[in-house]
């Protein structure tokens, strides 16, 4: 059976693109299964979607513990622990990721025994850090990897965008034959049915506690601090100081609150909980904010 | 000390007075609503320092006992059948909040057809819920038991919402003789409420009942409520040794009658019970050997004082008030998931649902139940389920449904 | 002579009590409706939360509340708080907490509860008078859910239940004059892309008694289809056509806090509509004039009968 994983933010298209793979396998004659998994339906969050492909019937579910293939929509996800894109990973399996950076410092950063492949942005997506087209762009890098054929691609590309406008789905399918040819065919093998040496569970007797604690409450202030939501950022906001007009409206207007005003006025944005929503470029009257793609800081492994 | 003639809601609203609550949100249903009715007189006479509230339903009643607990306030609401259903999201919601405080349900069958007269229904869909069940079967019960569901709910072992039920009409609106507790009896075994960490003020914020993600922390959750309902068996029987050193008053969670050496018992819940126990006496004097086994506490369940209550019986009648639609009998299924690796274990289970919607069970339907018990232990064979009803029941129904007409072909 | 507070951008305060790292989407109007309500409340607040997007800021072990936080179920957060209300009014009284460690109850809702489910529960709240603040976040659907119409959806905007041509056939229900009928101490709308306004509505309301309610627009990225920094544009847009107004109820007496320019002078409803994909389909793949004139009339037949 193939088991494949696709990493995203919400709102970024792995759903898609599981289902551009779902139906492509299905569409070859392969039993099908696929599903997305989201914390919440919230932009930006990190989710996951899953396709299982099998020459017989599928009775396994879930998420996938035991990936052949990971493809990797957003490089940000990968030094998110809570994104949960590394585990399983074993040198059988391959990684695909979406990022101008090489394979070797990611295999070399990450300790990553298996394949892993890269996906360059597409030159006219820099901006956007290639989002515009990622559910094409990661279905395709599926069927390549699993070796399906072209023709079957284009079919499945097709079926699941069919509520979009004929343009768009002609630069889908564009997207979808230069990934076809960037990448080698079928270099994804099927994972074993049955994992051997099956680890016993370490059950415990759950033990009773006071209520104070095991009751649903979180006893304290802001804990959501704990939370980086800068991790959400495709783009990041960058004040020029010697622009700002020092007005508040930034501050005033992040939705967020995480742009504080020091005492002489000046704008700080806190980037550990910036989400990007750019709000603050928008409303910027002197237009002193830039957006700056995040993949171009570089160095974030 | 000389009892008083009080319905089963008069003793209800006694104990209520008695346990010093600081508020009652309420919402008015038959047959419950004298007891809120009772309660609003007393307030207004200044007789109990309390703030009662009508709300806009039972749903809204339940939210605001459970918010009002999780601020800190002793509470006390009452509801029956329908409004317990119409609240139910809240009863499991508030359940988890790990709050205190006391409800009483007065039981009332179901809708649809909707009816006046109590069977089980209402409070057994509240039975996974979290909440504590305590069962009466007299008035005198009724008052003691909403003293003992405060101290059992309030106690940090335990901190769970706790429903006292007791059956409409049956034990409602039916005067007995009820012994009422002095305010100091009372007071020695309720403590003014020490809401401990449960509370809502400044400068120590709290987010209560917050969202969780992901089975496991949900798993948790869930089951430290499960954990601490189990612990509440140990500690009802704690608080029942305290309660009858100052009352004189013996409960415990499984009433057995005439159990010892009986080889056929009765197994029930609730005010018919009672029905049962002259049963028994009328029984034991033609030289059968029967008896009665009633949880009072039904949450949590007291499994080991049944399984010890039934061991080596040869059958029991388990007469269930209550109907699970394409099942039968909850009790019943209750009661075999707990038997059923017992090496002591009865050897037949009868099967009868009777008294649903109010309807009677007669002295001779008792003895009936008695005979076929007898002989399914004897022959090794049970019978299907039996619903109590009678073929003159059946004839009545019939001269109604002519009446009512029907728009079959021909008619 | 009362002083006149929050006159400038720079009189709005400068310390958030509310704490970053939710899981709101990025450009969340509610959010940034919330943040000024605790900016002006401060943190002796209990917020009662009714289901909604808004019930996911706080989810096991975070919330950005510094203040406390209850959730109920989405029909009956006003009755949360009548508990929360009474049991704190019952503890003071009997001296079991001290009067300056009370808490400012606040309601808070989206439009799918407050305008449908929780709709008794928030009139049986104002029938008794009790006193506390109810903040719906009207982000004109149900967005927690994927954005299907509810009793909020403008006319005409598509949801995930109303993707026909035309849009969702309803007509936002008129929630301000439902709760202004009911004869509270205060009900007011605000909107966030206008914090002056809000801000010295919620002052206003904070030093009031009873039931104070607040309809607040809430734009929505995700569930509007526009890109989020576009969001504080979209809620001056919606003012300053027309179709958000500001106004607020008190003694009886309705008055509008800021009114759009006059029918020729003000823009008109397209530019606040061609900004959403929501109204994507009233000018593509054909300008259908016919509903956008009928959008337009609403509003202007609004502000010619207002005196």
């Amino acid at each position: 059976m193939y088991r494949i994983r696709f990493h995203g933010r919400g709102g970024q298209g792995m759903k898609t693109a599981g289902r551009i793979l779902g139906t492509a396998f299905f569409l070859a004659g392969y039993e099908v299964q696929d599903a997305p998994l989201y914390g919440a339906e919230r932009r930006g969050a990190p989710m996951l979607s899953s396709v299982r492909a099998n020459g017989k019937p599928i009775n396994e579910r879930g998420i996938i513990n035991n990936p052949d293939l990971v493809i990797i929509a957003d490089e940000s996800l990968l030094t998110l622990p809570a994104a949960g894109v590394l585990p399983g990973l074993t040198s059988h399996s391959v990684l695909l990721i979406q990022t101008d950076q090489s394979a070797g410092t990611i295999k070399n950063h990450l300790h990553i025994k298996g394949e892993v492949l890269i996906l360059p942005l597409p030159p006219d997506e820099k901006t956007t850090g290639g989002m515009a087209l990622a559910s094409a762009s990661c279905g395709a890098a599926g069927a390549r990897l699993c070796g399906l054929a072209l023709d079957i691609l284009e079919q499945a590309v097709r079926l699941e965008l069919k509520t979009l406008s004929p343009n768009i789905i002609e630069k889908n399918l564009a997207r979808s034959r230069q990934v076809f040819a960037l990448l080698p065919a079928g270099i994804v093998r099927e994972g074993k049915e049955i994992m051997a040496g099956w680890q016993r569970p370490h059950w415990i007797d759950l033990p009773m506690e006071e209520a104070s604690i095991s009751a649903p409450a979180i006893h304290g202030g802001a804990t959501s601090l704990n939370m980086e939501t800068g991790d959400w950022r495709i783009l990041r906001p960058v004040i020029r100081t010697d622009d700002c007009v020092r007005c508040g409206l930034c501050h005033v207007f992040c939705p967020e609150g995480v742009i504080s005003l020091t005492d002489d006025g000046l704008p700080e944005i806190d980037y550990h909980h910036c989400k990007g929503c750019l709000i603050c470029l928008a409303q910027c009257p002197a237009h002193a904010i830039d957006a700056v793609p995040e993949h171009d800081k570089g160095g974030k492994l | 000390m000389k009892p008083t003639l009080l319905t089963g809601n008069g003793a209800a609203a006694r104990g209520v007075r008695l346990a010093g609550i600081d508020y009652l949100p309420a919402f008015p249903i038959t047959p419950q609503t004298e007891i809120i009715e009772t309660l609003a007189q007393w307030i207004q006479a200044g007789e109990m320092d309390c703030r009662m509230v009508t709300m806009d339903s039972e749903h809204s009643m339940i939210t605001a006992a459970g918010t009002a607990a999780a601020t800190g306030v002793r509470v006390f609401t009452a509801t029956s059948s329908q409004g317990l259903l119409y609240g139910m999201e809240m009863i499991y919601t508030v359940a988890g909040w790990r709050a205190p405080f006391v409800l009483v349900n007065v039981s009332r069958a179901l809708s649809s057809p909707i009816t006046l007269e109590p069977d089980h229904n209402d409070v057994l869909a509240a039975r996974d819920s979290g909440f504590l069940q305590i069962h009466c079967s007299t008035c005198q019960e009724v008052l003691d038991a909403v003293l003992l569901a405060y101290r059992l709910g309030e106690d940090e072992r335990v901190r769970l919402p706790v429903i006292v039920n007791l059956d409409g009409y049956y034990l409602s609106f039916t005067r007995e003789p009820v012994l009422i507790p002095s305010r100091k009896e009372a007071a020695r075994f309720l403590a003014p409420y020490d809401p401990g960490e449960t509370h809502f003020r400044a400068g120590d914020p709290v987010s209560q009942g917050v969202a969780v993600l992901g089975g496991s922390q949900y798993s948790y959750f869930r089951y430290e409520t499960h954990l601490a309902s189990i612990q509440a068996l140990s500690v009802f029987n704690e608080i029942c040794r305290e309660y009858e050193k100052i009352t004189g008053r013996v409960y415990e969670a499984v009433e057995g009658y005439r159990t010892t050496d009986a080889e056929i018992v009765f197994f029930m819940l609730g005010s018919f019970a009672t029905k049962a126990k002259d049963a028994v006496d009328h029984l034991r004097k033609t030289g059968l050997k029967v008896g009665l086994v009633r949880p009072r506490l039904f949450r949590p369940f007291p499994a080991q004082a049944i399984i010890r209550h039934l061991a080596d019986k040869k059958g029991v009648a388990v007469v269930d008030q209550n109907l699970s639609q394409g099942k039968g009998g909850i009790l019943h299924a209750e009661l075999s998931s707990i038997l059923y690796n017992e090496e002591r274990r009865p050897c037949v289970l009868v099967s009868f649902i009777g008294g649903l919607g109010g309807r009677d069970i007669s002295v001779e339907e008792f003895f009936e139940m008695a005979r076929v018990t007898v002989q399914a232990a004897e022959s090794g064979k049970t019978p299907a389920p039996r619903l109590l009803y009678t073929h003159e029941e059946l004839a009545r129904m019939r001269g109604l449904q002519s009446i009512a007409g029907n728009r079959s072909p021909g008619h | 002579m009362k002083k006149t507070i929050f006159k400038t951008i720079k009189d709005l305060p400068r310390h958030h009590p509310l704490g970053a790292g939710t899981p709101a989407c990025g450009g969340c109007g509610a959010l940034e409706d919330i943040k000024l309500f605790c900016d002006i409340l401060g943190e002796k607040t209990i917020f009662v939360n009714a289901a909604g997007c808004m019930t996911l800021l706080s989810v096991y072990p975070f919330t950005p509340f510094r203040g406390s936080w209850i959730y109920t179920a989405m029909a009956s957060a006003p009755a949360g708080a009548q508990g929360v209300r009474d049991a704190l009014d019952v503890l003071i009284q009997k001296k079991r907490l001290r009067p300056e460690d009370d808490l400012q109850v606040v309601v808070l809702t989206g439009d799918g509860s407050a305008y449908g489910m929780g709709l008794s529960a928030t009139s049986g709240a104002m029938d008794r008078n009790l006193d506390f603040i109810y903040l719906c976040y009207d982000n004109e659907g149900y967005g927690n859910t994927g954005h299907q119409y509810s009793a909020a959806t403008p006319h005409g905007a598509q949801t995930a239940t109303s993707p026909e041509a035309g849009g969702y056939w309803g007509y936002k229900k008129d929630l301000f004059s439902i709760w202004a009928a009911h004869r509270p101490s205060y009900v007011a709308t605000v909107s966030g892309s206008d914090p002056l306004d809000m801000a010295r509505k919620i002052k206003k309301a904070k030093d009031l008694k009873g039931p104070r309610m607040f309809i607040a627009l809430a734009p929505c990225p995700t569930g509007w289809h526009y890109d989020p920094k576009e969001t504080v544009a979209i809620g001056k847009l919606a003012v300053k056509t027309g179709i958000w107004p500001l106004k607020e109820y008190i003694d009886g007496k309705v008055t509008h806090s800021k009114k759009p320019l006059s029918k020729e002078k003000r823009p008109g409803v397209e530019e606040y509509l061609e900004k959403q994909g929501r109204f994507a389909h009233l000018f593509k793949p054909r300008r259908n004039d016919e509903l956008l004139a009928e959008i337009q009339a609403r509003v202007d037949d609004y502000w010619d009968n207002i005196p």
